[in-house]
């Protein structure tokens, strides 16, 4: 199992719509800060401080080629993040299918099926 | 009273329904032997602990094991909501390997009676655990898959 501390850390990552976009508009490859960042409506400071979270759960990393830098989606603690999620539902499913099974059990003791013949209870039925 | 679920933005929801009165689910969700039958990777491993204490401030602990390999999976958490037959609200964490207990996040489970069948939703919240909870944008689960869509595209081309 992936580490906590880092899956904690990407799940905070992506806890927030301007971190999703970010990270939906780098999946389809490398691109500059302002492309990665352009046109959410928000300030210039905030970019800078959901960057910063993005780039502490290691999620991207940031390459700098000159003036430019390059956004990159490091693609490790989301495929971690994902694992966790998928193993977390597929518990629950399980947990969902035995209450199912114990609940039939529970039925098949307690009562015998509708329609089921009652000879033993009826000797009446014997004579005929 | 449950308001009609939008999937919030960092949960899990399931939901089944079952053709048995709420109290019986309910006692069934909760009962020990049910979390011994669950909890298992599979029919070769075992659960030498499942425990369960069930009032508010009570606290659950399950955990498997490999017998081969000696390898341990634990869970447990605090029962913050004990309403049988409708409710039940529970926080969830794994144990690290060094006993620590990791993240917690919460799970409510809502067991709605619809005349012979009752109706179970369970929802895993909690999990960006610093953050307040965003009320738009596509959740984050969904990033998740469309991230995963997007490696088998490329597995897939690259192949």
């Amino acid at each position: 199992m992936a580490n906590n501390v880092l899956l904690d850390r990407t799940f905070v990552a992506c806890s927030h719509p301007i971190r999703r976009g970010i990270l939906e508009r780098l999946a389809g490859g490398e691109m500059t800060v302002g492309e990665a960042t352009g046109d959410f409506g928000v300030s210039k400071p905030a970019i800078s401080k959901h960057l910063k979270l993005l780039e502490e759960a290691g999620a991207i990393t940031r390459v700098i080629d000159g003036r430019t830098h390059r956004l990159r989606l490091r693609e490790q603690p989301l495929e971690d993040a994902y694992e966790w999620m998928s193993n977390q539902r597929e518990l629950w499913e399980r947990k969902f299918d035995t209450v199912e099974e114990y609940l039939r059990e529970q039925r098949e003791h307690q009562q015998p099926p509708r329609g089921a013949p009652q000879q033993e209870n009826n000797p009446a039925k014997e004579s005929k | 009273m449950t308001e009609t679920t939008k999937p919030n933005e960092t949960s899990l929801r399931l939901q089944r329904t079952y053709d048995a009165p709420a109290e019986d689910v309910f006692d069934a969700w909760t009962n020990p032997e049910v979390l011994r039958r669950w909890w298992r990777a599979n029919p070769a491993w075992i659960t030498p602990i499942a425990e369960v204490d069930l009032r508010v401030g009570g606290r659950y602990r399950i955990s498997m094991e490999d017998p081969e390999s000696g390898k341990k999976f634990t869970a447990g958490g605090e029962y913050s909501e004990v309403s049988r037959p409708t409710r039940l609200v529970y926080s969830w964490q794994w144990e690290q390997e060094d006993g620590e207990l990791g993240h917690s996040s919460t799970v409510a489970v809502d067991f709605r009676a619809e005349g012979e069948q009752t109706t179970v939703v369970l929802e895993h919240t909690g999990l960006e655990s610093l953050e307040s909870r965003d009320s738009h944008g596509q959740g984050w689960e969904g990033v998740l898959e469309a991230f995963q869509t997007h490696l088998n595209e490329r597995a897939a081309q690259t192949s």
